[in-house]
């Protein structure tokens, strides 16, 4: 059987093939991961949906894929012959040529259906010399007659050349393309974003690099593209005095790591945010625009932004009201380390309601963080430091905690963002003992 | 008096200007061609290309003669007589001058002969021997070429003292005779005068005579030089040229030491200039480079949006095929076409003994740009057709990207290399990978079959060459 790309999760049409876990001839087990695929969100394995021998894989690691995608072919006989090339090529010294079939396999022009929009959408010819596309001169000039960038088409042929199917197919998908973005501006109303950088040649400066954005990149940058040009956000600035805090978790922290879990600043905020959304509805809220309706959630799942190597990951702990403060440290660290590690699933990055951005274990004052749409607020972390306050009209040292909370001013107004973070600060500044005690 | 009037008016009727003319004719435009020689064909067909090819070929059965006495065949002392060779080598001339003239004749281009002055951006001034002539016209292309450049120091106002154009018009055999500069010029004209028996000595200021190229191309040229010239001197200077009866006394540098020697010719091969002096071009909105050639963009437009500009007068590599190609580029800019000269592949052709030519990416520009390619390589020694040629004196290489296959690049070293390159364009130009070329039966025995094993050689399985087995990344 042939095993395409299945439907990942919401929003994920495509990943970059990271590992090829299985080989020509290997045999395969029901539910066997075969291949490691980075999407927008995160690293993960493909199982396989039955037992046999691997009798071709038609992906390569680096290589785009769309879902609906053909990735391995799985023989139920457990001899199958592995698949020759049908190019004539003898094996042996032809291994570049085999491997260009096989890459070239599941993007052949015949099959034209619209499944790897991104794929040909992100494609750009690269040559460390520095060569233009491989293409006959005739081809050039056709390509040049029709303004079309031939780095952008890819080449069917050996070595990537590009031949005249190719620039055919190319408009056609460019076509394509264009009319269902203008079905989508129409159903939208939005307007298409314009890339600002694309004709500057940096390279008139000095000496630069082109470096492909991780598709992790892109769909950060998209986002908080997105979060800043549509939302009308305001910044909240406080202080929490958390010196006593502090000394709370100094003094149990021990206890804490002894079972395994670590208690950290974050754990004590998912701790106050749990209690503190359910009384600002709004804050745990999000917005339709669709229908100018607001969609309040019985549920308070928090987002963690995770510096990961990456780039920033955003894992969710869910119910954040019903755990106590042990499972929130517990689960917070395991899920840290499964982002950093990227290894977190799909479905533990999504349904947040609200996010907490803490940069403090870095260091770093006030910030003003970037809503995590379609949520509405977010609040951004600094380090606590030991700053002279006034308490009881004298002048004493505290570790100050610097915070933010970035607000949708749509959907909240500001004197409910102050209360609500006035009601985190108390949460910070006042945390019951009993609660970080472990019994 | 009434300006003629014209669409198109070229200036200067060589490899670049006649094939524009001609084209935009061909295109259906009304052209004039200008130019102040009363041959056309310009350099190349004049004092250039063809000359010294017929002389090369000529005085190669010379060496061809003397070398066939190892092979058991013996022609004597030959008999030079330079008036029947001069005269041959005219009548080729002649005949693609009268080619040229015909082909524009069938082709209603309006052909003046006379010097050219622009009055401003759409008037030229032709200065013909019946008189002044103004043509009016829509577009011009620029397309004077070059001419030898001689450094005042060494211009006595001496006929011993010769370019390319009076070398190429061989008065005497000298007995002694200097080249100043191991370019290509200075090599292929030394090797006329030393197959026709001149004791030459080559001085190049630079480590290497034909600077530029790939070392190991240069190394079979080199090494048939030694033999065949009297010495190659490299990294010497010419201080001083001075007139000594009927020699030359020629003070050059050697290590920092002065030397006197004297000579009965002297052929100063240096590089060439623009020819634009005395063209009007400040009456237009033409600019120059730094570097004092013709300023134009890829569509071949100079700064004056209505003129245009091709070959040698733009400088970089004054060869005439990228003149012909820049020619049609300048044709089609003018008609509203997308061309532009970009990522062309303009092969280059050294006709010494052994010949050498490349295309595309050259190995030295690919160290210099830390491009990471493979060079396979197939030496000539190994070669059928070489062997019988006795012309073993080559190799054939080919500039690789390792990822894609892609040939890139192609040189080649051997006698009728000339020829052989045109494969190599074609590969590059049509973006052919090694395979494409090893697929392709080449016929037997010839020596393109070089290029099949050379780029068999980088799979590991050259039939006639044993290589090591390329890993398979």
């Amino acid at each position: 059987m042939d095993v395409k790309l299945p439907r990942l999760a919401e929003g994920v049409d495509s990943g970059t093939v990271v590992s090829i876990l299985v080989s020509e001839g290997q045999e395969i087990k029901k539910d066997q991961p075969f291949i490691e695929l980075e999407t927008q969100k995160a690293v993960g394995s493909i199982p396989s949906p039955e037992s046999g021998t691997v009798s071709k894989i038609h992906v390569k690691e680096g290589m785009e894929v769309a879902v609906g995608q053909l990735l391995i072919s799985i023989s139920a006989d457990k001899n199958a012959a592995i698949a020759k090339p049908v190019t004539g090529e003898q094996t042996g010294a032809s291994t570049a040529v085999e491997r260009l079939a096989q890459t070239r396999t599941p993007m052949s022009p015949t099959s034209t259906e619209v499944k790897s929009a991104t794929q040909w959408e992100d494609y750009r010819y690269e040559s460390k010399s520095g060569a233009a596309p491989p293409a006959s001169p005739s081809i050039r000039k056709i390509a040049g007659d029709l303004g079309i960038d031939l780095t952008r088409v890819r080449g069917s042929e050996a070595g990537g050349r590009i031949v005249l199917s190719d620039v055919r197919a190319y408009i056609q998908r460019l076509q394509q393309r264009s009319l269902q973005d203008v079905k989508e501006r129409h159903d939208t109303g939005s307007q298409p974003a314009v890339s600002q950088t694309e004709s500057i040649d940096f390279a008139r400066w000095g000496p630069i690099r082109r470096e492909r954005m991780s598709p992790l990149r892109r769909t950060v940058s998209h986002r908080m593209t997105e979060s800043w040009t549509t939302i009308p956000k305001i910044n909240q600035f406080d202080d929490a005095d958390i010196t006593n805090l502090l000394a709370l978790r100094k003094k149990h922290a021990p206890a804490y790591e002894k079972k395994g879990s670590h208690l950290t600043l974050t754990s004590f905020l998912l701790s106050i945010v749990g209690s503190v959304l359910q009384k600002y509805p709004r804050v745990n809220a999000s917005m339709d625009e669709s229908t100018s309706e607001l969609i309040y959630k019985d549920y308070f799942h928090a987002g963690v932004a995770v510096d990961t190597e990456g780039g920033l990951i955003v894992p969710v702990i869910r119910d954040v009201d019903r755990k106590n403060l042990f499972e929130l440290s517990k689960e917070l660290h395991e899920l840290t380390e499964k982002t950093r590690q990227r290894k977190v699933s799909l479905e533990e990055l999504q349904g947040g309601t609200f996010t907490i951005s803490n940069q403090g274990s870095i260091g770093g004052s006030h910030f003003t963080p970037i809503i995590y749409a379609p949520q509405v607020a977010i609040l951004g972390v600094g380090q606590g430091k030991p700053k002279p306050i006034v308490v009881e009209e004298k002048i004493a040292i505290r570790t100050m905690l610097p915070l933010c909370l970035a607000y949708d001013h749509r959907v909240l107004d500001g004197a409910d963002a102050v209360r609500f973070l006035k009601e985190v600060l108390a949460g910070l500044e006042n945390f019951p003992e009993a609660q970080v005690k472990l019994k | 008096m009434e300006p003629i009037k014209t669409e198109i008016v070229v200036l200067g009727a060589g490899p670049g200007g006649y094939t524009a003319a001609f084209y935009a004719a061909d295109r259906g435009k009304k052209v004039t061609l200008v130019e102040q020689h009363p041959r056309l064909g310009g350099i190349c067909l004049n004092t250039g290309c063809i000359p010294s090819k017929a002389l090369l070929h000529a005085t190669e059965i010379l060496r061809e003669a003397t070398d066939s006495e190892t092979r058991g065949i013996e022609f004597g002392e030959p008999k030079i007589d330079l008036d029947k060779l001069r005269a041959w080598k005219e009548s080729i001339l002649e005949r693609l001058g009268q080619g040229i003239k015909g082909l524009a004749q069938k082709r209603g281009v309006q052909v003046i002969h006379g010097r050219g002055h622009f009055e401003d951006s759409h008037t030229l001034r032709v200065e013909t021997t019946e008189g002044q002539k103004f043509i009016s016209y829509d577009k011009a292309i620029i397309a004077v070429g070059s001419k030898p450049a001689m450094p005042s120091a060494f211009d006595l106002g001496n006929k011993r003292i010769m370019t390319s154009t009076e070398a190429l018009e061989i008065q005497d055999i000298p007995n002694d005779l200097l080249v100043v500069g191991g370019g290509y010029i200075g090599m292929e004209l030394g090797t006329v005068y030393a197959d026709l028996g001149s004791n030459v000595v080559v001085l190049e200021a630079m480590p290497s005579i034909l600077t530029g190229v790939d070392p190991d191309l240069v190394r079979p040229v080199s090494r048939a030089a030694q033999k065949s010239f009297k010495e190659i001197r490299v990294n010497t200077k010419v201080l001083k040229m001075a007139t000594a009866g009927k020699q030359i006394k020629v003070t050059m540098e050697i290590d920092k030491q002065q030397r006197e020697e004297l000579y009965d010719r002297v052929l100063v091969s240096v590089g060439r200039a623009p020819n634009y002096a005395d063209l009007g071009l400040e009456n237009t909105r033409v600019t120059k480079d730094d570097k004092g050639f013709i300023k134009c963009n890829p569509q071949q437009q100079t700064d004056d949006p209505d003129i245009y500009a091709i070959g040698d007068v733009n400088g970089g590599t004054l060869l005439a095929h990228r003149a012909s190609k820049e020619a049609r580029i300048a044709v089609e800019a003018m008609l509203g076409e997308t061309s532009a000269f970009e990522n062309i592949v303009i092969p280059a052709v050294v006709y010494t003994r052994p010949e050498v030519a490349w295309c595309g990416l050259t190995e030295t520009e690919a160290k210099e740009r830390n491009i990471d390619v493979k060079v396979a390589k197939f030496l000539w020694g190994a070669s059928g057709r070489a062997l019988t040629l006795d012309r073993t004196d080559g190799l054939t290489k080919l500039i690789i990207d390792p990822d894609s296959e892609r040939i890139l690049g192609v040189g080649i070293a051997g006698v009728k290399a000339g020829e052989l390159i045109a494969e190599g364009v074609l590969a590059v130009e049509m973006g052919s990978t090694a395979r494409d070329i090893a697929s392709s039966v080449h016929p037997h025995p010839t020596l393109s079959e070089t290029l099949m094993e050379a780029a068999e050689s980088f799979y590991g399985m050259a039939t006639h060459t044993l290589t090591a087995r390329r890993e398979s990344a």
